[in-house]
């Protein structure tokens, strides 16, 4: 297989973000109200809570065609639902170990505590997520 | 006197496990052979290639293929088996879910040859020669099948009707297809032919607490686990909960862990990173930098996770561009 | 059999808001190509009534079984929809919203056909979900008619006292053996003719003779089971050893030979294992504290062994109550040894301590050893607050009281000792409540000197016959130094010490800081994110004596409704298991922060995983931790998201 040919002009990262309803969701939200702008590379699936994403959603949506996972959690000690924030952060940790194992460029996955105030922050994390997806060129893996 | 429906078994990549389990039927190998014609076996009966070709279509009515999808000869014969047969039922791990074989998922073509024809330590040729699809000897062009990157799951290539779990399955499910087959009353196609439920149901070791924390993992020499205690409990990682039955719990009866080797129920498309998400929830370590060190104890949970399942994971393989490029 | 599903698909213009920047049309004609989509239409405003019947009517003449809203975020209209659907008698959770506003139009205005692209892709999304969706129905639970209220301080007290005035049956326990918390301790406050200890005085006299209430002192929740609505405690009850019939107890205080630190004085003086708290403490009684008694039994001796027993067992009981307010307050900071000189010399002491001291039912300075008349009083500001740390335990917050406390007693102490020179080494002052910037005031014109010092340049204190205390004023740019008569030290609050038992007993979260953490800072600031669980006072956030009574009778507010209402509705989005499938590895078990899933036996005898969907928060946890597929959560089910995944490259 030839090397990865990316057209850097045209090529378009997409990004799935699953967002916890009470904090990540809600900072996007605000991000909304507070008119401020990120790319639109980014689609977001809502869970009531962050324990609720499960790896397989993650690697499922990489070869599914997302060139990207944004993970949206409530920040550690402010989680809805106790702990539903570590539980996510435990899986997202041993999720990184297998995209190793894999070959699957770590920064693919991102995992960020955003709470539903931080839309600053929501907004950066995004348009970083996706100017580093720009430089890594879409997830394609060898087949046959 | 009734003509009896044909049969034929196919091995692909394989060990040879599956057509040991069609022997282990023993004696009731006898009802089988009396119920059904066997036109094609070859590890056991010396029918050719030609003798397939030379059946009409859909003439054979069931054939039990074992094996991954490894070169173009599996393929090919694959697909000639499908033309011929009313039902095409995968047997065992490799053809299910892509078994053993399809850890070589890890490697490509590239690597495995280098591997094996250059750098392993058996090897004393100074020039090594790498296996050739094709090679010219006296004007006579000699063939190999072509060897693929990727270890694909038989229904990659063709289309599957049933499917029979396991490594080796359990002789008794083969019967059972054999019988539900004879009787025409046939599941839904792309059926499991094993119940869909979580192994530990039929698990004979108990679990000692309600809750499961865990600090540690240990691989199963590590420890002397206590006998008839859960083993996932006492922290040797067993894929039972990830696996649907059928073996009868056969491991965990000599106190071993499961390894998966049934595959998953039927709403779990991937194991790994299923069992990442279980094994996450229990682990009792709620500090990053202890959780990273205590998974990073686990040797190679990849392999240890999907080591009959990686064709069939979300990942299917390791991709080694990412390998190229670091 | 099964209905054939049919989506009406409703894209919102919301005015300009999202048809200035999103093609509305091109995706009302996107969704038409969806399958089983068969209305899609766009609506100027979709919440409007207009917009809400066009739905209503929809369902009723077309059929349409599973309504998609593309609009604004559901955190702000999803109730409304659900409400508008479940009006045209469709179950109000056939519907599904996807969030073309807040996560579209308005944060890509310049990008309209990128705003586009992905305003498609959330209603390809939010219609593949809504194919999957299911009727959930809502289910009530009845209230028991009690409030159960821990912690027996000022705002446990408030607390009791409200909810008993509305006619409710309350139960008060407090795990010290008096009631009136800190502020039975402290004298004069801020602004107030009635000093601390009269305020808890006047309060707990209302409360103990209260026939609604309950008040159980030396108690201490055991155990939590139970759902909102039912909460069934569990409570032990310490002994106090001397019965009622011990008629003359300060005897058996003067011949008790063990003597430990007082807490009652923050460790000022000492008192006996057979004690009373404090002069004015109510109950007014003695007590043992049997983690201190040796046992020798002088006691007995003096009063009579019929009215001691030292071997008397705890009192375990349980009771169900419809609702709980924490009201477990705080505890003071007590610097380290050595950190400006604590513990190294009697004349430097805590605020805390000083409170005692300033307090009519405290020791004096006599007491303490201090000779009058003080000349040189320095306080420090910020002692165990306001910390510059990146430790994950640093306490960064303000404590909020202790400006106004220390200028207080600085006013106080200059009243006392007219002659002396008091200095205030502070970060920042903050007597922010109302009526307490004027005491700043006073105080500056009353001779106080304030000096600022930097958190990255504190005070050191040293021991030169006297405390010494060194500071650079950064006001001036000068080091100072003076020898103090005596050194307070401003401590600040902390969460009381069992924060973290009642957090599991009660599964709250805590913020970083490590005091509770509300359901909502603004919109719900008085409850806690289980349900029928409320706070009041200072185990919120450090809070002075007003706040913890505003807030003791807001949660009582809050608390009461549901009793009032009689049920409660149930969390309807919970997990289900399919036991067909589970072979009850029990991992959803470990998994759930409710303990709501449990292993159950089938009637066939096999074991399956089951959720009390009482207790369920719906949170789905146990369906991400799930190995085999067999725990879903209603309306995030594994298929559901899976296909909205799919939805994102077609």
């Amino acid at each position: 297989m030839s090397a990865k040919v990316v057209d850097q002009t045209n090529y378009e990262p997409k990004i799935i973000m699953f967002a916890c309803n009470w904090c990540a969701y809600a900072g996007l939200d605000l991000a909304g109200t507070s008119r401020l702008t990120y790319p639109a590379n980014i689609t977001v699936v809502r869970t009531m809570c962050s324990g609720r994403i499960d790896p397989s959603f993650v690697v499922k949506a990489l070869t599914d065609g997302a060139d990207g996972v944004l993970i949206g959690m409530c920040n550690y000690g402010d989680c809805h639902y106790i702990n539903g924030n570590y539980k996510a952060m435990k899986r997202f940790l041993f999720l990184q170990k297998m995209l190793d194992d894999f070959g699957i460029e770590r920064a693919r996955v991102r995992i960020e505590g955003i709470s539903a105030s931080e839309a600053l922050k929501a907004k950066r994390v995004i348009t970083e997520l996706v100017e580093e997806l720009r430089r890594l060129g879409p997830l394609k893996i060898e087949e046959e | 006197m009734k003509e009896k429906p044909k049969a034929a078994f196919y091995w692909c990549s394989t060990c040879g496990g599956c057509e040991e389990s069609v022997v282990d039927l023993a004696e009731k190998i006898l009802d089988v052979v009396a119920a059904i014609d066997i036109v094609f076996w070859p590890v056991a009966l010396d029918f050719k290639l030609e003798d397939v070709e030379s059946l009409k279509d859909k003439e054979i009515a069931v054939c039990f293929i074992n094996g991954a999808i490894r070169t173009s000869e599996d393929v090919h014969v694959s697909k000639l088996l499908r033309q011929k047969s009313q039902l095409i039922v995968a047997y065992g791990s490799c053809s299910h879910l892509g078994g053993i074989p399809g850890l070589a998922n890890f490697w490509n073509k590239e690597s495995i040859f280098q591997k094996v024809y250059k750098e392993a330590p058996t090897i004393q040729d100074e020039t090594p020669i790498l296996p050739q699809e094709e090679t010219e000897i006296n004007g006579l062009t000699l063939t190999l099948p072509k060897f693929f990157n990727t270890v694909r799951r038989l229904d990659e290539v063709i289309d599957v009707d049933y499917y029979i779990p396991g490594c080796a399955p359990n002789p008794d499910l083969l019967l059972e297809a054999v019988q539900l087959i004879l009787s025409g009353n046939l599941p839904p196609k792309g059926s499991i032919l094993s119940p869909n439920r979580n192994m530990c149901e039929d698990c004979p070791l108990e679990r000692k607490e309600e809750k499961i924390q865990l600090q540690s993992f240990f691989r199963p020499f590590e420890i002397i686990p206590e006998p008839g205690r859960c083993l996932l409990e006492q922290g040797i990682i067993c894929l039972g909960p990830v696996t649907r039955v059928g073996c009868g719990a056969l491991c965990m009866k000599v106190s071993m862990p499961c390894r998966g080797c049934y595959g998953p129920t039927d709403g779990v498309q991937d194991m790994g990173t299923k069992f990442a998400s279980a094994l996450a929830s229990i682990v009792d370590i709620d500090d990053d930098q202890q959780f990273m060190k205590l998974i990073a104890s686990i040797p190679n949970y990849s392999g240890l996770v999907y080591m009959f399942s990686l064709p069939s994971s979300y990942f299917k393989r390791k991709n080694m561009e990412a390998v190229k490029n670091e | 059999m099964a209905e054939s599903i049919r989506i009406g698909v409703y894209i919102c213009h919301c005015g300009i808001n999202i048809a200035g920047v999103i093609d509305v049309k091109q995706v009302v004609d996107h969704a038409k190509t969806l399958p089983n989509v068969v209305v899609s239409k766009d609506l100027v405003f979709t919440c409007s009534s207009v917009g809400q019947n066009t739905i209503i009517e929809d369902i009723k003449n077309e059929g349409i079984n599973r309504v998609v809203v593309a609009a604004c975020s559901p955190r702000m209209h999803e109730g409304t929809f659900r409400n508008a659907v479940e009006k045209a008698g469709l179950n109000p959770y056939l519907f599904e919203m996807a969030n073309i506003r807040e996560h579209s139009s308005w944060v890509h205005p310049d990008d309209p056909e990128g705003a586009t692209e992905k305003a498609k892709t959330l209603v390809r999304m939010a219609v593949a979900k809504a194919r999957l969706l299911e009727p959930i129905e809502k289910s009530t639970a009845e209230v028991t008619k009690k409030v159960l209220v821990i912690g027996g301080g000022i705002a446990g007290l408030q607390a009791s006292l409200d909810a008993a005035e509305r006619g409710l049956s309350v139960t008060l326990v407090e795990k010290l053996p008096v009631l009136g918390g800190k502020a039975a301790l402290i004298g004069d406050l801020v602004y107030s003719e009635k000093k601390g200890w009269q305020i808890a005085k006047e309060l707990i006299e209302k409360v103990v003779t209260h026939e609604n209430i309950r008040v159980l002192t030396r108690t201490t929740v055991q155990n939590v089971s139970g759902a909102f609505g039912d909460y069934r405690v569990s409570f032990v009850t310490e002994p106090r050893y001397i019965k009622e019939t011990c008629m003359h107890p300060e005897k058996g205080e003067e011949v008790c030979p063990v003597e430990v630190p007082n807490e009652y004085d923050f460790g000022l003086t000492q008192r006996k294992a057979f004690f009373k708290p404090f002069e004015g403490a109510y109950p007014p009684t003695y007590v043992i504290d049997m983690s201190a008694c040796t046992k020798c039994g002088l006691c007995l001796d003096s009063c009579g062994k019929e009215t001691i027993d030292l071997d008397a067992k705890p009192l375990e009981f349980s009771e169900e109550f419809g609702t709980i307010i924490v009201a477990a307050g705080y505890k003071p900071y007590v610097p380290t040894t050595g950190e400006y000189g604590f513990g190294n010399d009697t004349r430097i002491i805590t605020l805390s301590q000083l409170e005692r001291i300033m307090s009519e039912n405290g020791p004096s300075f006599e007491d303490i050893g201090l000779s009058n008349p003080l000349e040189n009083i320095i306080f420090i500001s910020c002692v165990g607050s306001m910390e510059e740390s990146d430790n994950t335990d640093a306490r960064t917050y303000c404590s909020r009281m202790c400006c106004s406390s220390s200028i207080k007693n600085m006013l106080k102490l200059r009243e006392l000792f007219p002659s002396s020179n008091i200095y205030f080494l502070y970060r920042d002052i903050r007597t922010y409540a109302r009526r307490e910037e004027h005491l700043y005031e006073q105080a500056s014109k009353s001779g106080i000197i304030f000096l600022k010092y930097e958190a990255s340049n504190p005070p050191e204190v040293s021991i030169n016959g006297k405390p010494s205390v060194k500071v650079l004023d950064t006001l001036v740019g000068k080091r100072i130094q003076i020898l103090a008569d005596l050194v307070v030290l401003a401590n600040g609050m902390m969460p009381p010490s069992d924060i973290l038992k009642l957090r599991s007993l009660l599964k709250f979260p805590c913020s970083p800081d490590g005091w509770v953490a509300e359901a909502h800072p603004k919109l719900r600031p008085v409850e806690l994110p289980s349900p029928g669980v409320y706070i009041a006072g200072s185990i919120q956030a450090p809070k002075d004596i007003i706040e913890s009574i505003i807030s003791a009778s807001a949660a009582t507010a809050k608390a009461v409704v549901p009793i009032i209402h009689g049920r409660v509705e149930l969390e309807p989005l919970v997990s289900y298991v399919n036991e067909d499938i589970c072979g009850a590895c029990g991992i959803c078990v470990s998994t759930c922060p409710y303990d709501a899933v449990s292993r159950v036996v089938l009637q066939d005898g096999r074991r399956v995983a089951r959720v009390n969907p009482r207790l369920c928060m719906g949170c789905g946890q146990c369906a991400s931790a799930c190995p085999s597929a067999a725990m879903q959560q209603k309306s995030f089910t594994d298929e559901q998201i899976h296909e909205m995944i799919e939805q994102l490259v077609v």
